[in-house]
């Protein structure tokens, strides 16, 4: 899943002072599950939001709404017409929603209430953690199951660097040194000869160096496209 | 007690709850109800204090409320999840401190029902069924008129049940509820006598027969003719209108059911000394209730078990006595009624007045001549299914043909007649749609579940002491009182009111299944929160961050969105603080509400049903303080909750202090349960420290 952190409230009420009709809009999928930007998290954000205008003496009204996912078209549509209320929404969605929701708002600005931080589990309850870095070349076959993209702290492909000590990262003694668990992961998996192994250089084009990328289903576009094709402007079959 | 705003709410939230609760299954005291009673949802209201809805709960399904709040034989208690923890919940005394409380509001709210429709229903009868028919007929805006041979409407309930159990005021309260809706009533009218059925048909377009089972049977035997044996209904009957029967100084009352106790327990209270019963039955065969019998001991009524009569002994035409033989069995190896007697076991019951309490039957002898069709057995053949006799629109309803059984039983039967009735006067068909009251409920409370519950003792009723109460007809139970229901009320475990997940809204976290104290929540698609394991407290619902979790017995929005009321006009100039106290109900008791003005308070079943945005609530409608009063952890009704509520507690504070907002504005504490007043001392210190940090401005 997605973890986020939601914004400070400072933060947040600098983006929105300006306005008049502000909807905090939360996503009750990823960033529900880390209490960033779920349904409870936005009514507590615009009650926090509503006092701090009042403090102000600034006369903004701040309601908040949610839908279940803020990166699929369908969840918007039954809320679409109540979004063109407000002059800003406020999204504690991931900054993919954001995005997504931006794109069909027209004149009407998303701002994010909460920062995307990474790709994580939920280590136990309250405690994310980051395991992939969504690089799009998976070698996790190779490393034990451990990421050395997204757990390294300088994301090393060969083994670990001079700063690893006792198991622990040279940036802090909280941080585990990604190459010592794969090490020690492989002995216990009896696969250790694998990193003795000649792996070809990594072709990073498939991460971010390789500009935005995109998943393109043919066997689902084709039909889509098709049935567009087929499909007058108001929405009857040719 | 916030009455007012509780009632405004009857529209939304009240039916809200009751139309979410028959979409699930029903709690095992609700379920075994005769008419259904949503037990848990009033003994909920009581235990908020909110007496006129709890009221209007009991009374929207139990037409004869006040009489099963004295008489019931509470199928209910039987039920109760909490057996398998320790006693009972004391739902009948319960119910009664409802329809107490709320009598004043109940005689209010009494008005006519208009007559919308031109059709008139003759109801024969005025006992739990009929009263109960004629009660939904007016509802539903028509024409009801009902007859009843007795000087008084009531039925057996005024004729026949003593006014020691069922005083007739009460008994008055609920017919007065009917006859307001415009209910026509005849009484002193006995269908055969003053009016035929043939006229009866004429004047109406349905007739209603609940006429319960008004004659005794008789015995068989030697000497059972003459003076001094008497009949069970006609001695009540006697007793109820103040026609002093003679008895004499002995009284034996043959039989062992509820009837013969009330015969008995009556015969006291007219001064008879020395009143014995003699039963087929042993003590644990009587068909009596448990504690009939144990009343009736209290009141030195001697028992003589497993004795059959065989004649009356009389010297001339006086009774002398019964003479008995001895019983060797009462049923067969099915459990069927079956005796089988010692014939060279005698004795002599010596009596000076026999009663013959041995069962009853139906006078159907009005009926003779007519197209209703009476069995080879004297019974009125019927359609279970339609509750419609042989002649085309008249109905039954009630002991008639049910049998004997309780007032509840018979007010369901009462209803299923009324609808009957309604549907065939609309000209569509019966069968299928008439309530069965057979629900899907909620299975045993798992031993897990109830190993975490702690002990808490039945609040007792008290009683007349038996000498006392032999002396007249005078009610002999005393009802609650305020303190005692609401700590009663506070035993319930909310079977039914627990927490339900919206699908659409869950995405499946696992924060409920993390935070719930009694593991009910399985998460697999979607959170699914079983009901037998819930315990109503609450804990989840604030914590879900879809907010997918509403709770059935309350409203978990209420309090944010009824804050701004509760907090009220915060004046710029105020001399006090504004407190918003949230109560943890828990020791309220009466006195918990009588708190200082400046204190706006907010009660609750539990603390753990507190949302951080309920008291980020209160700051926003002005509250200078916030405190979060609970009990203490040895005296609270769920476990493992308190660390939870501080650590929400804690996240308001960070939540307040981003906004410059000093973290001692809100507080959590325990209320002093050693005091008076528990919750007096600790607002007034916290309202002290508060006035010491000043009031909250904005600019």
């Amino acid at each position: 899943m997605i973890v986020g952190s939601q914004k400070s409230i400072d933060e947040i009420w600098d983006m929105i002072k300006g306005f008049k009709k502000v909807l905090v809009f939360g996503c009750n999928t990823c960033v529900a599950i880390c209490h960033a930007g779920g349904e409870k998290e936005a009514e507590t954000i615009a009650t926090l939001l509503r006092m701090r205008a009042a403090q102000e003496g600034k006369d903004i009204a701040v309601d908040f709404s949610s839908v279940m996912r803020h990166c699929e078209p369908e969840y918007f549509e039954p809320v679409m017409e109540d979004l063109k209320k407000y002059d800003l929404i406020l999204s504690t969605a991931c900054g993919v929603g954001v995005n997504f929701l931006s794109d069909r708002t027209g004149t009407i600005p998303v701002y994010p209430g909460v920062n995307t931080s990474f790709y994580g589990a939920v280590e136990s309850p309250g405690n994310f953690v980051e395991l992939c870095a969504g690089c799009g070349n998976c070698i996790l076959h190779l490393t034990g199951g451990i990421c050395p993209i997204a757990r390294c702290s300088k994301t090393l492909m060969n083994g670990p660097c001079g700063g690893t000590n006792k198991g622990k990262c040279e940036i802090s003694k909280d941080v585990d040194c990604a190459w010592y668990l794969i090490v020690e992961r492989m002995k216990k998996l009896g696969t250790l000869e694998k990193l003795a192994e000649i792996q070809p250089a990594r072709n990073w084009s498939t991460s971010r160096d390789g500009g935005p990328r995109r998943v393109s289903l043919e066997h689902i576009r084709a039909y889509e496209e098709k049935e567009a094709a087929n499909t007058d402007s108001a929405g009857g079959k040719k | 007690m916030a009455a007012e705003s509780a009632i405004k709410m009857k529209g939304t939230h009240l039916q809200r709850v009751a139309a979410l609760k028959e979409t699930r299954p029903y709690s095992p005291c609700r379920a075994a109800c005769p008419v259904n009673t949503d037990v848990q949802a009033y003994v909920g209201l009581i235990a908020q204090g909110r007496y006129n809805e709890a009221f209007e709960v009991i009374r929207s399904v139990n037409p004869v409320a006040s009489v099963c709040s004295l008489i019931c034989h509470h199928p209910c208690e039987r039920a109760c999840r909490r057996c398998s923890i320790d006693e009972p919940l004391a739902v009948r005394p319960l119910k009664r401190f409802a329809l107490e409380q709320a009598s004043e509001y109940r005689r209010d709210r009494r008005a006519l029902v208009e007559k919308t429709r031109d059709r008139s229903i003759g109801i024969i009868g005025s006992g739990p069924a009929g009263l109960t028919a004629a009660n939904d007929l007016a509802d539903l805006g028509y024409k009801v008129t009902v007859y009843d041979r007795h000087p008084a409407l009531g039925g057996m309930l005024v004729s026949a049940i003593p006014a020691y159990r069922l005083p007739r005021e009460a008994l008055k309260e609920d017919i007065d509820d009917v006859i307001a809706k415009g209910v026509e009533v005849k009484t002193n009218c006995e269908i055969g006598r003053d009016i035929s059925m043939k006229e009866l048909s004429e004047k109406h377009d349905a007739i209603l027969i609940a006429v319960g089972l008004s004659l005794s049977r008789s015995l068989n035997i030697p000497g059972v003719e003459g003076p001094g044996v008497m009949l069970a209904i006609p001695f009540l009957e006697d007793v109820a209108f103040d026609r002093k029967p003679d008895l004499g100084k002995k009284v034996l009352v043959i039989g062992g059911g509820n009837v013969a106790m009330d015969v008995a327990r009556s015969a006291r209270r007219l001064g008879v000394k020395n009143v014995e019963m003699v039963c087929l039955e042993g003590p644990d065969e009587m068909p009596a209730w448990k504690w009939e019998v144990e009343e009736a001991t209290e009141e030195d009524i001697k028992i003589h078990h497993r004795w059959g009569p065989k004649s009356v002994v009389r010297e001339g035409a006086k009774v002398k006595g019964l003479e008995v033989v001895k019983v060797l069995s009462v049923f067969d190896s099915e459990r069927r009624f079956s005796p089988t007697f010692d014939q060279n076991q005698t004795t002599v019951i010596g009596a000076d007045t026999i009663i013959i309490t041995i069962g009853q039957m139906a006078n159907v002898s009005f009926l003779k001549d007519t197209q209703v069709r009476i069995d080879d057995r004297g019974r009125v053949v019927w359609d279970p299914k339609t509750q419609m006799t042989g002649a085309k629109g008249v109905f039954v309803s009630g002991e008639v043909v049910t049998g004997p059984g309780a007032a509840i039983q018979a007010a369901a039967s009462g209803h299923r007649s009324a609808l009957a009735i309604h549907l065939y006067l609309q000209g569509e068909s019966i069968e299928g749609k008439l309530p069965t009251y057979e629900k899907e409920k909620i299975s045993d409370m798992p031993a897990d579940v109830a190993s975490k519950i702690g002990r808490e003792p039945r609040m007792k009723l008290r009683h007349l002491p038996p000498k006392v109460r032999c002396e007249s007809f005078v009610q002999f139970e005393s009802g609650y009182d305020e303190k005692t229901a609401l700590t009663e009320a506070g035993r319930c475990r909310g079977c039914g009111g627990g927490a339900v997940v919206d699908a659409k809204k869950c995405m499946a976290c696992l924060t409920c299944q993390r935070v719930c104290p009694y593991g009910a929540p399985v998460v697999s698609a979607w959170s699914e929160i079983r009901p037998e394991f819930c315990q109503a407290c609450g804990l989840c619902a604030p914590e879900c961050p879809g907010q997918a979790i509403s709770m059935v017995s309350y409203d978990v929005r209420e309090i944010r969105d009824t804050m701004a009321s509760i907090v009220g006009a915060v004046e710029p100039k105020r001399p006090d603080p504004v407190i918003v106290a949230f109560l943890c109900m828990r020791h309220m008791g009466t006195s918990g509400f009588s708190l200082p003005d400046n204190v706006r308070k907010v009660p609750v079943h539990c603390t753990s049903r507190i949302d951080i945005i309920d008291i980020l609530k209160a700051f926003e409608c002005g509250a200078d303080g916030v405190a979060v009063v609970r009990c203490s952890t040895e005296t609270c009704k769920y476990k493992g909750i308190e660390d939870r509520v501080s650590a929400r507690v804690d996240r308001a504070k960070q939540l307040i202090g981003m906004l410059g907002m000093e973290a001692g504005r809100l507080e959590i504490m325990n209320s002093d349960s050693g005091a008076e007043n528990p919750y007096s001392g600790v607002c007034a210190g916290f309202s002290g420290k508060i006035k010491q940090m000043g009031l909250r401005t904005n600019k």
